[in-house]
């Protein structure tokens, strides 16, 4: 072989074989952080979900392994799990229901740290559909709202749509102690709305923990808990909050929220770290202001940013609470602000 | 030499279109695609339905109380902290019906008006048709660590649940990516 081709096929065996044997480098947290590609939309069409406990048409669903007490055996048989669309009528009428709209779904997305206060970090978000403008929204809790009456995005179910995006639900329970009368337990919601609910999780260096910020938003027209039997799910005796909205706010960019388990109790903790700033010192414990320092300044804005921010607070709104008939009117609580949480699970037996 | 020269040409030319630089398909382009027109699914999938590995001194007696029976799946959200645990799983979930397809989603009437502006293809999954457990089991809990047989091993459970016979599931999961 010639020394001319000799160097030609060398040539072309190091041009072929170059590209594969770059060095590849890895992708640190801060790199991450900048992907901020398409998420991923996720609608259900024509939805419906039900499975109970029924022994005479072959079917199981219960849930063991719970104990009383006095140490009787707890088996709780579940009646009835259902999804389906509104109007359901406690589960008996099911007819399919979309969850998400395909201009606002629930959504599986990595975002930018560096857009929600988390410098540096990438954050995996799992969010229901958004809160829009009230004049392109529906009212979260009427069954009848039209266009422009809200700031949900959620449609009720309606002559012209009827599938609508906000579905029934209830779980419908039945539970035995030992020997005794099993009693009922039922928790049945209609014309149910998610919207502005999510879950952000990232990893927190400085603790090596797994961080979260968990947004629930639930808005009702009814929830109603009773203790009626699975045949007369309307009964009496019943507890009935209707207009029901609950915004739930566990954990945020300051304050994450951290769960895990105990490592040697084997318990479940739930965690959200007491909040603080490197500049607290800065602040006049007498005035409560900024000692005039621009280290005081920067950590007085930040806690008036804490205290004053509702995205940290949560509401509970009841628009009329009826106990077995009887009305009681409207309660609320509003604003409340967990400022510091440890929950810790045992095992009684152990 | 005649030979060897054609064998330099056919390298040359031969490997310049593996060596081309590769391009990226953006939506619009994999818009389209098409394929088949989809998949239809019927299966059976079972999980330790006799209990766990039978040559493990720990797992798989189910017939004896207290030790860990079926398969198990543990993690970890904290370092150095205690492990989630989905165990006990057995049983097996059969089903028949599982779609998936491409869907263009464009007409007014769909989605109450929304399909109009919509003007896409998704991925479409049906759900199936009929989907029945049998005797299907898991256990929720938290343990101080990976494996029931580690030493000073403590387990939290919260509840297992049982499920038995047809399930009522109908409906279409629809995966599209969005902006």
């Amino acid at each position: 072989m010639s020394l001319f081709v000799q160097r030609i096929l060398k040539l072309l065996i190091a041009t072929t074989i170059l590209p594969a044997g770059a060095e590849l480098t890895s992708l640190s947290d801060n790199d991450l952080s900048e992907v901020d590609g398409a998420g991923i939309g996720l609608v259900m069409d024509d939805f419906v979900f039900s499975h109970g406990h029924d022994v005479a048409n072959d079917k199981t669903f219960r849930i063991t392994g719970l104990t009383s007490t006095v140490g009787e055996a707890v088996t709780v048989n579940v009646n009835q799990l259902y999804i389906a669309r509104s109007g359901s009528l406690y589960g008996s009428d099911l007819k399919g229901v979309n969850l998400g709209r395909l201009n606002n779904p629930y959504e599986i997305d990595l975002i930018d740290g560096d857009d929600i206060g988390l410098a540096g970090e990438a954050v995996l978000q799992l969010s229901a559909p958004t809160k829009v403008d009230a004049a392109l929204g529906y009212d979260c809790l009427s069954k009848t709202a039209t266009l422009g009456s809200g700031e949900c995005s959620s449609r009720p179910s309606t002559l012209a749509w009827e599938n609508g995006e906000r579905p029934d639900m209830g779980l419908e329970l039945e539970i035995n102690v030992g020997a005794n009368v099993p009693k009922n337990l039922n928790f049945n919601v209609e014309s149910a709305v998610f919207d502005g609910s999510y879950v952000r999780l990232w990893g927190d260096g400085a603790s090596s923990k797994m961080a979260a910020e968990f947004r629930l938003n639930f808005y009702t027209p009814q929830l109603e808990i009773s203790t009626c039997s699975q045949a007369n799910q309307g009964c009496t005796s019943s507890i009935k909050m209707q207009d029901f909205e609950l915004e739930l706010a566990l954990g945020h960019t300051f304050q994450p929220l951290y769960i895990g388990a105990d490592n040697v109790t084997g318990g479940m903790t739930i965690e959200i770290a007491k909040i603080t700033h490197q500049y607290l010192s800065d602040i006049d414990l007498t005035t409560g202001l900024s000692n005039g320092t621009s280290t005081g300044d920067e950590a007085f804005t930040f806690f008036s940013d804490y205290y004053s921010n509702p995205e940290y607070r949560s509401n509970i709104i009841i628009g009329d609470l009826d106990i077995g008939g009887t009305s009681l009117g409207s309660s609320k609580i509003e604003g409340i602000l967990i400022q510091h949480l440890d929950v810790k699970f045992r095992d009684l037996s152990l | 030499m005649k030979k060897i020269m054609f064998l330099a040409f056919t390298l040359v030319f031969g490997s310049y279109g593996a060596y081309a630089e590769m391009s990226r398909i953006d939506d619009s382009d994999l818009s389209e695609v098409t394929g088949q027109s989809g998949v239809y699914l019927t299966g059976e999938v079972s999980f330790n339905e006799e209990g766990g590995p039978s040559d493990n001194s720990y797992f798989g007696a189910c017939n004896v109380a207290e030790k860990e029976c079926g398969a198990r799946l543990t993690f970890q959200t904290q370092q150095d902290g205690g492990w989630f645990v989905l165990g006990g799983i057995r049983g097996s979930i059969s089903f028949e019906g599982l779609t998936m397809q491409i869907r263009n989603i464009s007409a007014a009437s769909e989605f109450g008006g929304d399909g109009q502006f919509f003007g896409r293809d998704v991925m479409q999954i049906g759900l199936p048709e009929s989907i029945r457990m049998n005797d299907f089991q898991f256990t929720l809990a938290t343990g101080s660590s990976a494996r029931p047989d580690d030493a000073g091993y403590t387990q939290v459970d919260f509840m297992t649940v049982e499920m038995s016979g047809d399930m009522t599931l109908q409906g279409n999961l629809l995966v599209f990516p969005t902006p």
